[in-house]
């Protein structure tokens, strides 16, 4: 077996510039995800059950659908019923926020119901509106106990953006394999790919590790 | 100030509240007593509207309970005080209790503050403003529910169990700020099993059992000559 080594350094320069676009999809579609997340986590126990019955409808339809086939849908089907080309990025960025959001909405579910019954009480008995006792009671005592759950959908979503690649879009996997398809090198550019996938997600996992360590000590409780 | 009819509460086939009716009066302090499982909770509750009452009619300060807005009214102008003290554990005890009037009743922070200091300091715990719940005791922790639940300037108090989760040493410092209240003139709804403080500081005394006011009367009345069989044996329990 012949590992070469000047192949990884020569391929690095384009390797970091994919691990970036990887990092981008990531933290944009961890953003939009928390976001669509919370929304469709709060509609899931909300008291209208058309709004319960759509996010309910969103959460099964993303879970029980592969993110491969929802990429495709996003990228090749989306465009035949809009008439439009669709860009990769936004594509990509889509597909993986849609889909990262249907898990944070079941994380914040079972975070909000978590919380004791009495403070949502307290809340509304000092005449707060039920939106309010959530906005500033519930879910931020909620955000601490999901930190854990939210930081392996990251890692989670992390990985799985790999998947993007089948559309074109060059991020770590797309690079490495363009790369390949240039050069042969196989071993030396998918264990390449590897580590700088496993550095990315043990830096998330620590910065997990350390927000829950801090919320911790503030909570006291 | 309260006026309850007819009201009914059933929990699916449970039948809790069986046809109260009741009447509460501006400055007055009414305490409601019975055993548990009895529904004196859930008629303090249904004030408020935590409970949704089956049937019946609820009217607080003028303003029927009958939709979504007037519940919010009626909520601004009752404070509760739970038997767990559900303060939020995530904000200091000052920003407990500066919360509702800011989001509420829309006040300044500096006027919301300078209230929220003095109301601590009426209840004693003006050196905790900083300290998060887990940090108090829980004679300390249902003083500040309570400050928290005075500081949206209700016209009617309403306790449930107070003391009921407490240690039997803390007991009295919360008794002792429910007292000092009862004196400033607070129309006050207190379910408790404190017959010490009923006799005291009540006006009249609520016998409830089995979803019914059972008998009603002055403390002095219903602790020394109670007419009803279910009331003497209550209390020859109890007292």
């Amino acid at each position: 077996m012949n590992f070469d080594f000047a192949l990884v350094v020569s391929s690095l320069p384009l390797l970091l510039e994919g691990a970036f676009v990887t990092i981008q999809i990531t933290a944009i579609s961890v953003s939009l995800g928390i976001c669509i997340g919370l929304f469709a986590g709060i509609a899931r126990i909300s008291h209208f059950w058309a709004l319960r019955a759509l996010a309910a409808v969103y959460v099964d339809f993303i879970r029980g659908t592969p993110l491969l086939v929802q990429i495709f849908l996003m990228y090749f089907a989306l465009p035949v019923i809009t008439g439009m080309r669709i860009d990769p990025f936004v594509a990509a960025i889509t597909a993986c926020s849609v889909n990262s959001g249907a898990y944070v909405a079941e994380i914040f579910r079972a975070g909000i119901q978590s919380i004791d019954e009495g403070q949502m009480e307290a809340g509304r008995s000092l005449g707060m509106s039920w939106s309010q006792t959530m906005r500033y009671v519930i879910v931020p005592q909620a955000f601490k106990r999901v930190i854990p759950p939210l930081g392996n959908e990251f890692i989670a979503l992390l990985k799985d953006s790999s998947l993007v690649s089948v559309i074109g879009f060059e991020e770590l996997t797309r690079r490495g394999q363009l790369i390949i398809a240039r050069t042969y090198g196989s071993l030396e550019i998918w264990f390449s790919v590897a580590v700088l996938y496993l550095l990315m997600t043990l830096t998330i996992s620590r910065f997990v590790a350390y927000l829950e360590r801090r919320y911790k000590t503030d909570d006291r409780h | 100030m309260i006026d309850i009819k007819n009201l009914y509460k059933a929990f699916g086939e449970i039948k809790v509240l069986k046809g109260i009716d009741v009447s509460i009066a501006e400055k007055e302090v009414v305490v409601i007593i019975g055993p548990s499982g009895s529904g004196k909770s859930t008629l303090l509750r249904c004030i408020n509207y935590l409970e949704e009452p089956t049937a019946g009619e609820i009217i607080v300060d003028k303003i029927p309970l009958n939709n979504e807005s007037n519940i919010n009214k009626v909520r601004e102008e009752v404070g509760m005080v739970f038997q767990r003290f559900n303060l939020f554990p995530h904000m200091t005890v000052l920003e407990n209790i500066l919360l509702a009037p800011m989001k509420v009743r829309k006040l300044s922070k500096d006027v919301a503050r300078a209230d929220a200091l003095s109301l601590l300091e009426k209840v004693g715990l003006s050196d905790k403003a900083q300290a998060y719940p887990a940090q108090l005791s829980g004679g300390q922790q249902q003083r500040v529910a309570i400050a928290r639940a005075l500081a949206m300037k209700p016209k009617i108090m309403l306790f449930d169990e107070p003391t009921s989760a407490l240690d039997p040493e803390m007991v009295n410092e919360v008794l002792e700020v429910m007292k000092k209240l009862a004196k400033e003139g607070m129309t006050m709804v207190v379910v408790t099993h404190e017959m010490g403080f009923a006799r005291e500081v009540g006006d009249r005394v609520l016998f409830v059992d089995d979803g019914k006011i059972v008998e009603q009367a002055a403390p002095a009345v219903i602790f020394e000559h109670p007419h009803e069989e279910r009331t003497k044996l209550f209390l020859s329990k109890v007292l």
